[in-house]
């Protein structure tokens, strides 16, 4: 089966015009999205996620590497006549209404006035602008503009889907309804290629997320795969202890048994190395007098991995070339 | 197909939107308006007998004057006039085309349809000439019009003098988006096009005077430069010679030769390739 995005040893190198060090954006990436398949692409800021979905686009030029859409290179603007784009900080003519703002760009897209007469409302009424679609888009909030260029992201009923940050200025039921869209979208076998900072929406809404650092995958898989293989990694295990009284002295019990305890919004939490270790600790709780009414054991989330990841590229605190340590010396 | 109509389509709406547009209509449609009220000619067997002008008799001598000449001298003179405020007017309306859409958050919107960039740029230049097409046959065919029914004469080449002015602004109007592609400015390209067209003027004046520099490269540089840039002066001199014909000014009665058209459209068709080059490679 022919993969809805493919990217293979993308690379893109920023030249300075006049002179200046050379910027690697992308150092040689590759990944490939399924039709029907929720794509998240993480990273922190600079690590390539926009270059890589421009490049897909055709609106950069890569350095070396193939990117293709549907089996035809990004570069062929063929490939961009089954795809939907929405990018972010997006600016649609003000002197526009909403339907004419989908009519101009379905009909670039190829689509013809009387499938876009009778599709517009229709894609308005889903994105929740129905009652807004002869309103000028100058008068549209943040959150209405993002909802608009969703519906013109979707105006040509597009086969791939690549969205940078589609629910930025959208309120939380807002966001509710975008992911339930995009669900709706990826069940009908549409290809979604999602760019977000925001990793609970890439949490929820994605099947599978690689994370860039750098210019390069630093990982990639599902969720439940990123946070497994961090947990596997850990020595020790989080969990949250909810106890009464949470007293000095059993804390102090607990930093002599090595399980790094730290106060949180009225509970604890401990570390515990395994079972034994854990029961250890809940001996000591009741050995205490206090009543433990809640024992939780924290998973790790999205935002770990993430964390643990752009943390790991980042150069070590002791070492020569950190900012920190360049100040030191110098001061 | 469709996506390039759907681009032409909106340069006019977005010219629509804009005050520019909105007050050269206004300007054009208040200057007809003021000439059709203000000015009544008593002809009498195909000769101007008297007229009047905001209704204050003007002397006409003893002699009645031939309306023929009368016309075609206001119409030519109109009609170069027309040239010189026409590519003004055009430019202001038509330079922010490139810079708008290459701004930030915009050119994405665009180029991530199905449609070549130099399709793209293509179809903005070309509604960007329509649009000037669209002012320019409003005022030259108005007028046209009121001079019929005022005066009962018929001169199709003042309306074909539109053509000409056209082919002047097509070619100022590649250089815009030529700057358009390099800076992302609406002011630059604003002034450099306008620099040009004053360039232009001051090289024809200089060209045919190379005895007064004193140093051959000055000469060289002067002829060079004459010949890159469009022939503004000649292109003037051309619409003038087409509306006045044999009862023009003699300096503008051979004023039709082929060379400053060549040498104009090869200027506009070399920026326009630059620019459809620039905004080819260029990464956004």
């Amino acid at each position: 089966m022919t993969a809805a995005i493919e990217v293979r040893g993308l690379r893109k190198t920023y030249r300075p015009a006049f002179g200046g060090r050379a910027i690697d954006a992308l150092a040689g990436i590759d990944f490939a999205v399924q039709p029907g398949e929720l794509f998240g692409l993480l990273g922190p800021n600079g690590a390539g996620k926009t270059t890589t979905v421009k490049i897909l686009l055709g609106l950069t030029h890569a350095t070396s590497g193939e990117a293709s859409l549907l089996g035809l290179p990004a570069s062929d603007p063929e490939s961009r006549r089954r795809v939907g784009y929405l990018p972010e900080g997006h600016r649609f003519p003000g002197y526009l209404t909403a339907r004419q703002t989908l009519s101009v760009f379905g009909r670039m897209s190829g689509v013809d006035h009387r499938t876009l007469k009778a599709r517009i409302p229709g894609l308005l009424e889903r994105v929740k602008l129905a009652d807004w679609i002869d309103v000028k888009v100058k008068k549209f909030s943040k959150g209405m503009t993002q909802r608009l260029g969703l519906a013109s992201a979707l105006v040509h009923d597009p086969e791939v889907l690549l969205l940078d940050e589609p629910t930025d200025g959208v309120d939380p039921v807002g966001r509710r309804e975008i992911r339930d869209l995009l669900r709706a979208e990826a069940s009908r076998g549409r290809a979604v290629l999602l760019n977000s900072h925001l990793l609970s929406e890439i949490e929820l809404t994605c099947d599978r997320v690689a994370v860039l650092r750098k210019g390069k995958v630093a990982a990639m898989g599902t969720v439940e795969e990123l946070t497994k293989k961090r947990e596997e990694k850990i020595s020790s295990n989080g969990y949250k202890l909810v106890a009464s009284p949470l007293s000095e002295e059993l804390l102090s019990d607990f930093f002599e048994r090595g399980a790094s305890p730290e106060r949180v919004n009225g509970h604890v939490r401990v570390l515990a190395r395994d079972a034994a270790h854990l029961n250890q600790l809940v001996d000591a709780t009741r050995a205490r007098g206090a009543l433990l009414t809640e024992l939780t054991p924290e998973k790790s989330s999205l935002e770990d991995v993430f964390v643990d990841l752009v943390r790991a590229g980042d150069p070590p605190s002791d070492s020569p070339s950190s900012p920190s340590k360049k100040s030191e010396s110098a001061a | 197909m469709r996506a390039l109509a759907a681009n032409i389509e909106e340069v006019f709406r977005e010219a629509a939107a804009r005050w520019t547009l909105l007050a050269y209509f206004a300007l054009s449609s208040l200057f007809i308006l003021l000439f059709a009220v203000a000015v009544n000619l008593d002809v009498v067997n195909g000769a101007l007998a008297g007229a009047k002008i905001f209704g204050a008799n003007v002397h006409m001598g003893r002699e009645s004057v031939d309306l023929d000449k009368l016309v075609l001298g206001f119409e030519s003179g109109f009609a170069g006039f027309l040239y010189v405020v026409g590519t003004f007017l055009a430019i202001f309306a038509t330079a922010h085309l490139v810079p708008r859409l290459m701004e930030k958050g915009t050119v994405d919107l665009y180029l991530s349809r199905p449609v070549g960039r130099v399709p793209l740029l293509l179809s903005r230049y070309l509604g960007g000439v329509l649009l000037s097409a669209s002012n320019l046959l409003y005022l030259l065919g108005s007028m046209w019009l009121l001079v019929i029914w005022k005066t009962r004469l018929v001169h199709p080449r003042f309306l074909l003098a539109a053509g000409i002015i056209l082919f002047g602004i097509a070619a100022l109007m590649a250089f815009a988006f030529l700057v358009g592609t390099l800076t992302s400015s609406t002011a630059v390209s604003i002034m450099a096009t306008f620099a040009v067209f004053f360039l232009s003027i001051v090289l024809a004046n200089l060209h045919g005077h190379t005895a007064m520099f004193s140093s051959e490269w000055a000469v060289w540089l002067v002829n060079g430069l004459y010949w890159i840039f469009p022939k503004i002066v000649d292109i003037g001199r051309a619409v003038v010679g087409l509306v006045s014909g044999e009862n023009g000014p003699i300096r503008d009665r051979g004023a039709l030769a082929l060379s400053p058209f060549l040498s104009t459209g090869l200027f506009g068709l070399v920026s326009l390739t630059l620019a459809c080059l620039r905004f080819r490679r260029k990464d956004f």
